[in-house]
């Protein structure tokens, strides 16, 4: 059973895409907090914006209907190439892209009440890749603003955004293409390869990184992604590895080399712009970019020999609200995210402009209601 | 150069109170002419004494035009025309001046009756006011005088809301008022044709929004309504007898069809009668499925749906309600929800905006316990919800209507600057135009560019295509010479020759002369062939003479040379030129000179 709002695609614009969630509350941004920042990654111009979440989702639990429904556009800007990687800078109103297209960033000011506009305010150079693939992109703020960043696991640096000084880089062997790089505590980063290979730095040390091998069952085009949990209610860190062909391998991030536990994924599809990303405070992850729907898994049922594991729940509305819309493309999720308070709801973008927030419900709870999907003509759209 | 200023009218940056003044081509319109439901005072008028500091206002409008009935768009239509003065023509199309007058009567009893206002409108002034009305059918243009023309178009969101196009000379402008860029159950969407006027005005109130989609919204309501129904709960939806009250009929009754459900739907009576007798008489204003059902069974003929006795209300059991009026202030509405609000199994549903100070308002911010009349508290028990149908367009919305009409300027009303730069970015740079965003009072001049069609003397075309060149390309503006002759109203341009001898005027001449002093020990002749070869070699391509009397001729210019009679070496040049060759005279005297 879900509830979701969706936006009608924007045809002229291109497609929606990757989607960074700020939720703590600003000052800059009064009365409700709960922004979300989205971009789109077309070819050509793009827009960048920041949407106030419908007060529906803040609404307390008997309240069904409620005031707002639709997202506010509180600020937008436009970027001159496509978006392929954002993230917001905890604590400030900044936020830093990348282009997939170089290493270079470029940061932006959401702005405050005075102007709805988002503006460049700079950029951070990043060191030179031969691959031309995009940067991958993690900030932190403190003890001052500062992203790191890098598109190969010989590039990533970490640069302060006031003095555009690098603090710090990552010295490793080999440059492997990354796909995700990520914070795990305050000095601490991870960063995932698309081999597999994961390496665990502390920005603080020189020291060299520790680096875990790709899973055993890795082959030669088999592409890997990862993701870091921070749930503060789990004694130690959990990292889970996804490969191409549906592999997920869940490791303590003290224990990185063994594998906690595993499961075979059952998805289908090429894979594109996947996500792969831990609940904030469950044993879940959720999936997205081999198709049209998000799914979510329960790891707690995942041994440590590997088995089939069927999904705990799939979103499907994106999907089948394209079904509807004649002459529509197959659509894809283009990516998605968890709210970081609300552990029911999720975020999630598609390639037709669609952008959904919906609520998901184990389905043991709910089995009666999940049937009774009142069904409406859908001759007028 | 010439511009049409608009000026939105009304105090402060509030929402609500429609009412635009246009200045086009010398002539003055008043563009909706709206009342703010939130103020009980003055404040809830437009701001007449932008048009006329005192007086009647009959003297400096030529015309007003009211885009459709919610009475924050012609809420203040009597007490302009008829308190404040004005007997000029009033353009509304043909639905909204039958429904007009029944919704301000309506506000009238409220207002008067029940709140005792004295300074209101009455019955008569409203009547009296519609005598004025000029009614307006869809695509067909209107002649409001010699100069001054317009022309309506859909716009969806309520039965015969119209989009107003005003044109004056080669000067216009489109007017939205409110509308819809997607159809409905029982409305189509706005269109209008690639009528490139000189400015696009539209509302921006929900510029900033991104509108949920309507088949979430719908399915969750039905959702709340058949849980109230299936745990035997008697569910209120108080409406406004004409707008969205048709919508949510046929949502319903189309839902109670296919989930063969049987608890009553109930419709109050009063205005029902008068809204589906509307809806038939114009149906079409319509969209086109309604249309195409008409012939089998009329949409608004409900088999679900039945008229409203006061006495059903305590029957029991479940059941839908309809009742006037929206916002729980008075009426049926009201009486029907002080009789189910003390039991938690019913439920209310407000559709849309609630004034502040009604009870709707009151019970949307959580209000639990209400004083009624005699001091009475009521305890309100049941659930509150609240659901917007209402058909705004959002900022898509207002792109697309842009992309449809291709005007040369935006303009915004009702918005916050503040809130608008991302929009007005993002259409200066998707279309190339200007965007602007005058706030109440402000007045904006927009130059416009406009054509003068003028006709021109054969002998004088011909003329000009004989010099060559490029062919005439509207994009490359070419400059020629002739003369303008305006005879009434037509305008013509000939060769100078033919206007002389139209005017019988001799033509005169005008020569220029100069005197060029130099030194040149040589005889006069030779300093006269030494000129003719310098200018030979500078001037190429021009027709440069030696003639046998003595001068040098540059086409039409004639050079002397003489010599002082004191010194032989002192030569004078004499330079002659018509005005004609003014340019190459000078040029050459310069030349010359060094």
């Amino acid at each position: 059973m879900f509830i979701s709002w969706s936006i009608p695609p924007r045809s002229s614009s291109g497609h929606l895409g990757k989607v960074s969630e700020n939720g703590e509350s600003s000052d800059s941004i009064t009365g409700s907090d709960g922004t979300v920042c989205v971009a789109g990654f077309s070819s050509s111009k793009n827009e960048l914006l920041e949407l106030r979440l419908p007060l529906k989702l803040f609404a307390e639990e008997n309240k069904g209907l409620c005031a707002e429904r639709d997202f506010k556009v509180v600020h937008g800007g436009f970027s001159e190439g496509p978006v392929s990687c954002l993230r917001h800078v905890p604590g400030t109103r900044l936020i830093v892209t990348n282009d997939g297209r170089g290493t270079d960033l470029q940061v932006w000011d959401l702005g405050g009440e005075e102007s709805d506009v988002i503006r460049r305010t700079g950029s951070v150079k990043g060191m030179e890749s031969a691959s031309k693939r995009g940067s991958r992109i993690a900030a932190s703020a403190s003890p001052s603003p500062q992203v790191l960043h890098g598109a190969e696991s010989s590039s990533v640096q970490l640069t302060q955004l006031t003095s555009g000084q690098s603090l710090y880089k990552l010295e490793t062997d080999s440059a492997d293409p990354l796909n995700s790089l990520q914070f795990t505590g305050d000095a601490v980063f991870l960063a995932g390869c698309s081999n597999g290979k994961m390496y665990l730095a502390d920005t603080r040390t020189p020291a060299a990184p520790l680096m875990s091998p790709p899973p055993p069952s890795s082959g030669q085009s088999v592409v890997w992604w990862t993701d870091a949990s921070a749930d503060p209610q789990q004694p130690s860190c959990r990292v889970v590895r996804l490969s191409s062909s549906g592999h997920a391998v869940v490791s303590d991030l003290r224990k990185l080399g063994e594998a906690a536990c595993q499961a075979q994924l059952d998805v289908h599809g090429r894979p594109d712009n996947v996500t792969v990303s831990w609940a904030p405070r469950r044993n879940c992850i959720s999936v997205s970019g081999f198709s049209g729907v998000v799914e979510i898994y329960d790891t707690r049922d995942w041994r440590t020999a590997l088995r089939r594991a069927p999904p705990l729940f799939q979103h499907r509305g994106h999907a089948v609200s394209c079904q509807q819309t004649d002459g529509c493309d197959p659509v894809r999720i283009t990516a998605h995210v968890w709210h970081p308070e609300r552990p029911q709801t999720l975020l999630s973008t598609a390639s037709d402009g669609s952008v959904h927030v919906w609520d998901w419900v184990e389905p043991d709870a709910n089995r009666l209601e999940s049937q009774s999907e009142p069904s409406i003509e859908q001759d007028q759209k | 150069m010439p511009e049409i200023k608009v000026t939105p009218l009304g105090a402060g940056q509030d929402v609500g109170r429609s009412c635009i003044l246009v200045s086009i081509g010398g002539k003055n319109i008043m563009l909706d002419c709206g009342m703010h439901m939130g103020y009980n005072d003055d404040r809830r008028f437009p701001d007449f004494s932008y048009v006329t500091q005192n007086g009647r206002l009959t003297d400096f409008l030529d015309c007003v035009i009211i885009s459709h009935f919610h009475l924050d768009h012609c809420g203040a239509l009597p007490y302009m025309s008829e308190m404040v003065g004005y007997d000029g023509p009033i353009y509304m199309t043909h639905p909204t001046k039958a429904i007009c007058p029944i919704l301000l009567e309506d506000f009238r009893k409220i207002t008067v009756d029940k709140k005792g206002e004295t300074n209101f409108f009455t019955s008569q002034m409203i009547k009296d006011c519609m005598k004025k009305v000029v009614p307006l059918n869809l695509h067909q243009t209107v002649q409001v005088d010699d100069e001054l023309e317009i022309k309506a178009y859909y716009a969806g969101h309520v039965l015969g809301a119209a989009m107003v196009h005003i044109k004056v000379g080669s000067e216009s402008v489109v007017y939205t008022g409110d509308y819809n860029m997607t159809p409905d159950r029982h409305l189509g969407a706005a269109w209008i044709d690639k009528c490139r006027p000189d400015i696009l005005i539209s509302e921006s109130t929900y510029a900033t929004t991104i509108r949920d989609s309507k088949r979430c919204r719908e399915r969750d309501f039905l959702k709340k309504v058949h849980e109230s129904i299936e745990r035997g709960g008697k569910v209120l939806i108080p409406v406004f007898a004409l707008g969205r009250a048709q919508e949510l009929c046929i949502l319903l009754e189309t839902f109670w069809e296919r989930m063969n459900l049987k608890a009553p739907i109930y419709f109050s009576t009063g205005l029902t009668e008068k809204a589906n007798h509307y809806y038939k008489l114009f149906i079409t204003w319509t969209n086109q499925k309604i249309r195409k059902t008409f012939v089998q069974r009329n949409m608004f003929e409900f088999k679900h749906i039945k008229a409203f006795d006061r006495s059903y209300a305590d029957n029991p059991g479940p059941m839908v309600v309809f009742a006037t009026p929206g916002m729980l202030h008075a009426g049926q509405s009201l009486q029907i929800f002080k009789k189910w609000a003390g039991n938690e199994k019913n439920m209310v549903i407000m559709p849309g905006y609630c004034v502040q100070g009604t009870i709707g308002h009151k019970i949307l911010n959580g209000q639990r316990k209400l004083e009624m009349e005699g001091r009475a508290t009521l305890d309100v028990k049941l659930q509150v919800e609240y659901m917007s149908f209402s058909a705004h367009a959002d900022a898509k919305g207002i792109m697309q209507l842009i992309r449809m009409a291709e005007p040369r300027n935006m303009l915004l009303v009702h918005g916050e600057a503040a809130k608008m730069e991302f929009l007005k970015g993002k259409i200066e740079q998707e279309f190339s135009i200007d965007c602007y965003m005058p706030a109440n009072g402000e007045t904006v001049a927009v130059k416009t560019n406009p054509s003068v069609p003028v006709d021109m003397s054969v002998n004088l075309l011909k003329r000009e295509m004989a010099l060559g060149g490029p062919l005439p390309d509207p994009k490359r503006p070419r400059s020629m010479h002739g003369t303008l002759i305006m005879k009434e109203s037509s305008l013509k341009l000939v060769s100078s020759e033919q206007a002389l001898k139209e005017l019988a005027l001799n033509e005169h001449q005008l020569r220029f002369t100069c005197r060029v002093a130099l030194q040149d020990p040589h005889s006069d002749s030779e300093t006269l062939h030494r000129i003719y070869t310098h200018l030979k070699s500078l001037l190429k391509g021009y027709t440069i003479q030696h003639l046998p009397d003595g001068t040098v001729m540059v086409e039409s210019i004639v050079i002397k040379v003489s010599s002082s009679a004191e010194d032989a070496n002192a030569k004078i040049l004499l330079l002659s030129w018509s005005y004609q060759d003014e340019d190459l005279g000078s040029f050459l005297s310069s030349v010359l000179k060094k």
